[in-house]
């Protein structure tokens, strides 16, 4: 009879080694000498158990610190209520601009999920009755949503295109084909909106497109965020994904 | 629906505290520096807890991406209540604390919004592996498999086998008992097995 769970579960943890628990890992010893399939079950179970506790830490992506930075621009400042201006770097401007696309962006997101929640909660009944509302609702909405996106990526078309003499050719090159990828598909999503309205996959394409301009260009800003603070390792893991995206 | 829980106080693994490096300043004149309006000394204190803290919250998340979003709301929360860091416990503590708390409220309220639960598990949880394993196991195949861990014995998984926190401070984290956090982990390390093999 093969050992329970517990006591193997036990003996992997070293929790066994109690002299109140000899008995129990006496006999679990004793078995494992004989039985193959156990013994391989413990061998991998302190396998995983011992590299689970040395994997290595994960760095995070460039764009995470560059993100913190653009929503704490947008913060109240504890510094401020203390009249320290110091926080006030010239850095900041350029981060208080681009946090203006990432409202907007949050915004947005909002006014997606209200789409969702709402159109999975109503009963039969009165979806019959809304039909004709709810198509109209969901054109605002959506042309809402573009126009957040727009206002948000002509923000930050305008940071990028006032640095755009900090880029080389090379990544300059780039990002332009980058942005070009991308414009074709929010142009040929935009013609499957206009030609079929009701298309939820058309509309969330389109959203999708969206999103990836403004990724873009909030990958840009930080891009060149990094050269102006001469960080050449974020300029490079940037350029790298700017590289890959391509 | 579920009754909000007492969170009991966080432990912080001692093997695993981070430690100023040499000629980098220590964290409490990061954090005075902070609160004096220094804006450098908070990327310093990112640059020096964001590897550990994404770790957490990819593996606790499940995703890279979800990871991602978590690093900036943890750090948002950082610097708002930076201002009433009183230095009680060293920063690594308060900050690691502070990540946890969002990382576990982030994996409760998917839970609850998949209505999802760790019991059904069981019978998933059960695989015998297809062969025997020849070489030993890689750290980066543990890591991309935690992925596919379910919710629930995963997050068991990573706070006791990858954090190195006890039965007793995962089931107090987790809101189970202590023979659940057993039962969970040991779960999570037959899936694991499986799935590597």
């Amino acid at each position: 009879m093969h050992p329970s769970e517990t006591v193997i579960n036990d003996y992997v943890d070293e929790a066994l080694e109690s002299p109140e628990r000899a008995d129990e890992r006496r006999a679990l010893v004793a078995h494992l000498d004989g039985c193959e399939s156990c013994r391989r079950l413990v061998e991998d179970l302190r396998g995983i158990r011992r590299v689970a506790g040395s994997l290595d830490l994960r760095e995070p992506p460039v764009r995470v610190w560059s993100r913190i930075e653009r929503a704490i621009a947008l913060e109240p400042r504890a510094a401020d209520a203390q009249g320290d201006a110091r926080l006030r770097g010239s850095r900041y401007n350029l981060m208080g601009l681009a946090a203006a696309a990432v409202v907007a962006l949050a915004t947005v997101v909002g006014v997606r999920y209200g789409l969702t929640t709402r159109s999975t909660s109503e009963t039969a009944d009165s979806v019959v009755r809304a039909t004709s509302d709810d198509a109209m609702s969901v054109e605002a909405e959506l042309r809402e949503a573009e126009s957040h996106y727009d206002k948000a990526i002509k923000g930050l078309e305008q940071i990028t295109k006032a640095e755009q003499g900090t880029f080389d050719s090379a990544t300059a090159a780039t990002l332009q084909k980058n942005l070009a990828v991308i414009d074709q598909a929010i142009n040929e999503s935009r013609a499957a909106v206009v030609a079929q309205p009701a298309s939820e996959p058309a509309r969330e394409s389109l959203m999708e497109n969206f999103k990836a301009k403004l990724g873009l260009l909030q990958d840009t800003v930080a891009l060149i965020n990094e050269m102006r603070k001469g960080n050449e390792a974020g300029t490079a893991r940037i350029v790298s994904g700017l590289n890959k995206k391509g | 629906m579920s009754a909000i829980r007492q969170r009991p106080p966080i432990p912080f693994p001692s093997n695993k505290a981070t430690v100023s490096q040499a000629g980098q300043p220590a964290d409490a004149d990061l954090v005075a520096r902070c609160q004096a309006g220094d804006a450098e000394a908070f990327e310093l204190i990112y640059r020096r807890h964001a590897a550990r803290l994404y770790s957490l919250a990819c593996r606790m998340a499940g995703s890279p991406e979800d990871g991602e979003d978590l690093l900036q709301e943890i750090f948002l929360q950082a610097y708002r209540k930076l201002g009433s860091f009183k230095g009680d416990a060293a920063l690594g503590t308060w900050i690691y604390r502070l990540a946890l708390n969002h990382c576990l409220d982030f994996v409760r309220s998917r839970q609850a919004k998949m209505n999802k639960l760790t019991e059904s598990l069981d019978a998933e949880a059960a695989i015998e592996p297809t062969g025997k394993r020849e070489t030993p196991i890689a750290r980066i195949d543990l890591d991309r498999a935690l992925e596919r861990l379910p919710d629930g014995c995963r997050e068991a998984f990573v706070l006791h086998d990858v954090e190195g926190l006890d039965h007793k401070e995962v089931a107090a984290l987790l809101g189970i008992a202590e023979g659940t956090s057993k039962s969970q982990v040991f779960k999570a390390r037959l899936k694991l097995r499986a799935l590597l093999t």
